[in-house]
Parts: C-alpha cells; sequence; structure tokens
C-alpha cells in the first residue's frame, strides 16, 4: 500500500510527525520512507541520516544555452520566450538565466541561425538512498538551487521505492510530500492509495490543506485528517468544520509542544526523544489509527 | 526598487516577516506594492486580514487541432518537452491539457498553417486587493492540480509591475526552484528568513546560493532565534557575505497575531519594534526607499 502525507504547504509539522509514526509503526510493518520535499528535503535530518549508501544524479532538467559567436542580436528569442528568461548583458550579448529557464525550446525554434540556440541537459539534482539506523530503507531526494521540474525526481524516488518494495519484499510506501500543490505534490500524491493530510488550526493552513485535498480528489483517493498544534488557537472551528462537510475522518489531534521544536534540533522523532510529552501520546494514538483502520 | 522575502523552506516564518516588514515600511512613509507570488499556497491575505479581491482569471495558451487540416506528421508531439501531446497510431495528435505549459513550441512547428488553432485554458488567477494598511496587494493563485506555476508566477508578478507604487515588495514561496529564481529575480535586495534549527539552517545555505548566483545582494533575519544554534546561521552568513539584519525571538505574541491575521507590528508588543527596526535598515540601504 501507498500512503501519502501531505499539507498543502510546509511549517505545519508534516515531516516531524511523519518521522515519529514510521517510527512507531517499524516494529509492525514493513515499508520504505519516500522524502518527496525535493526542495528542502529533512526526512532524513530527523531520522538522524548521515551517510546516504547510494546515490545518483537527475540528469533531466534542460536548459537553453545561446552560442555567442552565431548570434547575430535579432532579438526574437528575447521577445518569444514564454517566461521572459532571456536578457541581455552588458556587452549586448543575448543570454538565458539558466536559473529561471524552463527548457520549453521555444527560442530554439524561433532563432533564425541554425545551431546557434541548444537544449542542454543539465543535472537537476539527486536522488539518494540510505537504510535508517531504525531499520527501514528511506529514499529523498534534493533539487539544484533554480532548477525546474522537480516532479520528475519525485517521479523517480517514487520508481525507485517501487523497486525497492519488491526487492526486499516490503509491504507499504509511505511518502512524506512536498509543500505546495505544483508537480511534486501532484507527483507525490499520483499513485498512493490514501492520503493523511496535516494542517494546524489557521485560516492559513486550513486554506492550503483544502487546496491540497483537491488535488487528492482528483486522484480519488480516501483521505485522512491529522490537526497539529491543535490547541494554538482554540476558537477556530474551521478544520473540523471542512473535514465534516467533506467526510474526512479526523485521525487525531496533537497539542502544541516544546517538545517537538526540541526533538527537531535533536535531530530524532519525539516520540523516541521524549515518549512521555503530551505531543508524543497523542502520536501514538494517532499511529495505533492508522494501524487498525488504514494498514489492517 | 524591488525587494524580496524568501526563505529555503516552508513554515520558518517568512510570510509573518514579510508582512509586518511591508505594513512597517508603509507606515514609515514608504509607497509600497505587496506581491504574494507563493501561488501554490497564497496566504498573506489571511495575514493582512483581507479578502482578495478584484479577481482576474490567467489564461493560457494551449493548442487546439483542425484535425481536417492536419498531416498526422506529428511534429507537434515531437517538440513539446512536456510530453503534453500523445499521437495515435497513425499520428493523429491528442492533448492532455494538464501538462501543457503553453509555450507555444508545437504552434512554431505545426508546417500546416491553421492545424493548431489558438486554445485557452484557465490556470489561475490573479487579485489585487486593496488593504487597510495603505498598499495593494497582488496575489497569484494556481488552480488545484494545475502541474506548473512558473506561468501564474509570471503572469502575478506582470500584474504586480503593472500598477505597483513604488517599491515592488515581494513574497516568495518556499523552496529555490527555478519558480523562486523567477519571483526574486531583478531584485535590489534579498531577506532570507531562516530558523537556527539543523533544518533550517540546511536551508539557509540553498538559499543564500541562490542570492549569490543571482547577483543580489542578500540580508538573513533569524526566526525563532532561541530555538537551536544561531551561532550557525551566522557562519553561513558570514560565508556568503550576507549581513544578519534581525533576530526575532520565539514569541507567542507573534504566533496569536498570526492566528489573527493582525500584524503585529501594529501593535504595542516589544515585538513589534524589530520590524519596525528592519524596516528603517531597509530604507537606509535603498537610500530612503524611491
Ligand atoms: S528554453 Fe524556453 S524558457 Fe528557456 S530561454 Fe528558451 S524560450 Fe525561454
Ligand atoms: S534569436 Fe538567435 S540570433 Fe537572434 S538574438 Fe536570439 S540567439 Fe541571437
Ligand atoms: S504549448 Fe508547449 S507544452 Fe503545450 S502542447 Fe504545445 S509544445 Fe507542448
Ligand atoms: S505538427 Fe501540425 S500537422 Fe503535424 S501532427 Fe501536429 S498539428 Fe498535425
Amino acid at each position: 500500500m501507498q500512503i501519502a502525507i501531505a499539507s498543502g504547504k510546509g511549517g505545519v509539522g508534516k515531516s516531524t510527525i511523519t518521522a515519529s509514526l514510521l517510527y512507531l509503526l517499524k516494529d509492525r510493518y514493513s515499508f520504505v520512507a519516500v522524502d518527496a520535499d525535493a526542495e528542502a528535503p529533512n526526512l532524513g535530518l530527523l531520522l538522524g541520516v548521515t551517510e546516504w549508501e547510494e546515490e545518483r544524479e537527475h540528469i533531466g532538467a534542460k536548459v537553453a544555452r545561446i552560442n555567442t559567436e552565431s548570434c547575430v542580436r535579432c532579438g526574437i528569442c528575447y521577445e518569444r520566450c514564454p517566461y521572459g528568461c532571456i536578457y541581455i548583458d552588458d556587452d549586448g550579448n543575448y543570454v538565458v538565466n539558466e536559473l529561471t529557464c524552463e527548457g520549453c525550446n521555444v527560442c530554439g525554434l524561433v532563432c533564425p541561425v541554425a545551431g546557434t540556440i541548444n537544449l542542454e541537459e543539465v543535472r537537476s539534482g539527486i536522488i539518494r538512498k540510505t537504510t535508517t539506523k531504525y531499520g527501514f530503507p528511506l529514499i529523498s531526494a534534493q533539487l539544484d538551487v533554480g532548477k525546474p521540474e522537480s516532479g520528475k525526481l519525485v517521479t523517480e524516488e517514487k520508481e525507485w521505492a517501487s523497486k525497492l518494495m519488491k526487492e526486499l519484499n516490503l509491504e507499504h510506501m509511505i511518502v512524506d510530500s512536498a509543500a505546495g500543490i505544483g508537480c511534486q505534490v501532484i507527483a507525490s500524491l499520483g499513485g498512493a492509495d490514501v492520503a493523511i493530510l496535516i494542517a494546524e488550526p489557521t485560516p492559513a493552513s486550513l486554506s492550503d490543506v483544502q487546496r491540497a485535498y483537491k488535488v487528492v480528489q482528483h486522484f480519488r483517493e480516501p483521505a485522512y485528517l491529522i490537526i497539529n498544534k491543535a490547541d494554538i488557537n482554540p476558537g477556530f472551528r474551521g478544520l473540523h468544520e471542512w473535514a465534516e462537510r467533506e467526510g474526512i475522518p479526523i485521525l487525531g489531534e496533537i497539542p502544541y509542544d516544546r517538545t517537538i521544536p526540541e526533538s527537531m534540533v535533536m535531530l530524532r522523532p519525539v516520540v523516541e526523544a521524549f515518549p512521555n510529552s503530551r505531543a508524543s501520546e497523542a502520536i501514538r494514538k494517532i499511529a495505533e489509527r492508522i494501524a487498525e483502520e488504514i494498514l489492517g | 526598487m524591488q525587494i524580496a522575502v524568501s526563505g529555503g523552506k516552508g513554515g520558518t516564518g517568512k510570510s509573518t516577516v514579510a508582512v509586518n516588514l511591508a505594513v512597517a515600511l508603509k507606515k514609515l512613509g514608504t509607497e509600497l506594492t505587496f506581491a504574494d507570488l507563493d501561488v501554490e499556497a497564497p496566504n498573506d491575505h489571511l495575514l493582512l486580514g483581507v479578502e482578495l479581491a478584484n479577481e482576474e482569471p490567467v489564461m493560457q495558451f494551449m493548442p487546439r487541432f483542425d484535425y481536417s487540416k492536419c498531416i498526422k506528421c506529428r511534429k507537434c508531439a515531437e517538440v513539446c518537452e512536456e510530453h503534453a501531446i500523445i499521437t495515435m497510431r497513425d499520428g493523429t495528435p491528442f492533448l492532455m491539457p494538464n501538462l501543457c505549459s503553453g509555450c507555444r513550441a508545437c504552434e512554431i512547428v505545426c508546417p500546416v498553417s491553421g492545424a493548431i488553432l489558438e486554445g485557452q485554458r484557465l490556470i489561475g488567477h490573479t487579485y489585487v486587493t486593496k488593504t487597510p494598511y495603505g498598499f495593494t496587494l497582488v496575489t497569484g493563485k494556481l488552480m488545484e492540480g494545475e502541474e506548473r506555476s512558473m506561468p501564474l508566477v509570471v503572469a502575478a508578478k506582470k500584474k504586480a509591475q503593472a500598477i505597483r507604487e513604488g517599491l515592488l515588495f515581494i513574497d516568495t514561496a518556499a523552496g529555490t526552484g527555478n519558480t523562486v529564481s523567477k519571483a526574486i529575480e531583478f531584485s535590489d535586495l534579498l531577506i532570507a528568513v531562516t530558523e537556527p534549527t539543523p533544518l533550517g539552517i540546511h536551508d539557509t545555505e540553498l538559499i543564500l546560493e541562490l542570492g549569490k548566483l543571482m547577483g543580489i545582494p542578500t540580508w538573513v533575519v533569524i526566526n525563532r532565534a532561541d530555538l537551536g544554534e544561531k551561532e550557525k546561521v551566522h557562519g553561513l552568513a558570514r560565508k556568503y557575505g550576507a549581513d544578519v539584519v534581525a533576530e526575532i525571538p520565539y514569541s507567542e505574541n507573534i504566533v496569536r497575531s498570526y492566528v489573527e491575521g493582525k500584524p503585529i507590528v501594529l501593535t504595542g508588543y516589544p515585538e513589534a519594534e524589530i520590524f519596525t527596526g528592519l524596516a528603517k535598515k531597509v530604507l537606509e540601504s535603498l537610500g530612503g526607499g524611491e
């Protein structure tokens, strides 16, 4: 089974909760964990990973390059780039800003001088695998600065994870989804059997999680909700009302608890570092419900 | 003048800093337009306590095929970097709209005039909202299910540039992908909001790297400065030649103001001073603003 954990935006504690859930479920189930937040991966850090067993460069992003020698400075590429990624440098040369280029090749198609603009494949990031000290394997990716196509990195991560599941005979894949609702998240949620959404009781987080849920609906996956920092905004009922309206079961509520940031600083799951804290108790209950209702 | 506020990862308090700094700058008399370019999760209006207004659709080109003219040469499918066009065995092209980025490469290569017609697709919206703080907020919001945020970042930024008054003040998405580069492009100053946790430190390095690659002078604001090892953030900032310009302690007042959608800089809480001080520094560095 493939479970994706998503929130619509970072910062609501998704990775910390995921790390704790993995820790609590590891003895009863076999799984591979995937950190699909290629722009800011941190599940590895939270699980105390310091070394990677295997790394693969992901070549696949494309960026345009202009050969200044043969360019006749007609400016057509500059006019036609749909994303405004071509500029004129101080010497009057037309140059592609590789940090914003989407690799669509429109400039190359419109350039009147054959061979002047070439679309080149560049490294877009790195994907790596390790076995955590808790025994289960983890796959993580890191997008290079200023590169497009983080969704493709996530797709490749999940392909690697599927292969591992077969090789090691693992039952589940647990994906810590990226922030946002774009290609990375679509790649994270696509193919999942169940989505677990995490939100905190603020209007901003409600708005983010509702948007992520629309992507979940697109894939027709059953969804569950976990409310984090449940007590920071006592008057706010928005999450409950929304979950009720949509028929999304609430797996549990985790109180705001300083042991969570403290465990992050220690780079350990909070349920391991502070097993008796209020947050850990709440997370343990949630893990039980996941075991009963989802993993079976 | 253009200033961008960014942070390597989500949840560092980037939006809180952006919103409060914008309000503080305006209070000090700077004309500005605020652009929320976190198009996948735009929240600044919630923090400012305003409802989005003046919705405008962002349409994107997508090809429509006139099958009576198409000669099934497959050129459009071959050129599409997004693989948004699939062809049947006989060469008939079909579009998968979700994957199309609207770049027009297919239209450019199609050898038959009129075989590819102008289609349009809604990919999101921009909003132009007057705020009670004296500046206008421009927001870009991507439709759920859309893969590519770049076209919306471009559209929202253009909109903000078109209506801007004075300083263009930009809040970006989290991360360091190319849509963040697009948002911060042409900034005179990048303010990176970080956290001194190991995760925050890891992401700080990436955003500093992006600032360096783009040649934009970068400042660092350390949020929740008392949680973790801020010396490491200082060390990284030194390595990249960036100044640490403010440290914000972990504060219940800030959490509360965030939750309530009231900028803390307008309150009497001591935390307000931090943002006012930061705004003054920004004005000094920009020579009094515009
Ligand atoms: S490949 Fe596309 S995005 Fe990149 S510079 Fe050329 S036209 Fe612009
Ligand atoms: S279209 Fe080709 S020749 Fe013209 S400016 Fe661009 S690169 Fe140079
Ligand atoms: S507009 Fe660009 S992305 Fe869309 S189908 Fe044509 S070539 Fe592909
Ligand atoms: S390039 Fe034009 S003629 Fe050729 S298959 Fe595509 S639409 Fe048809």
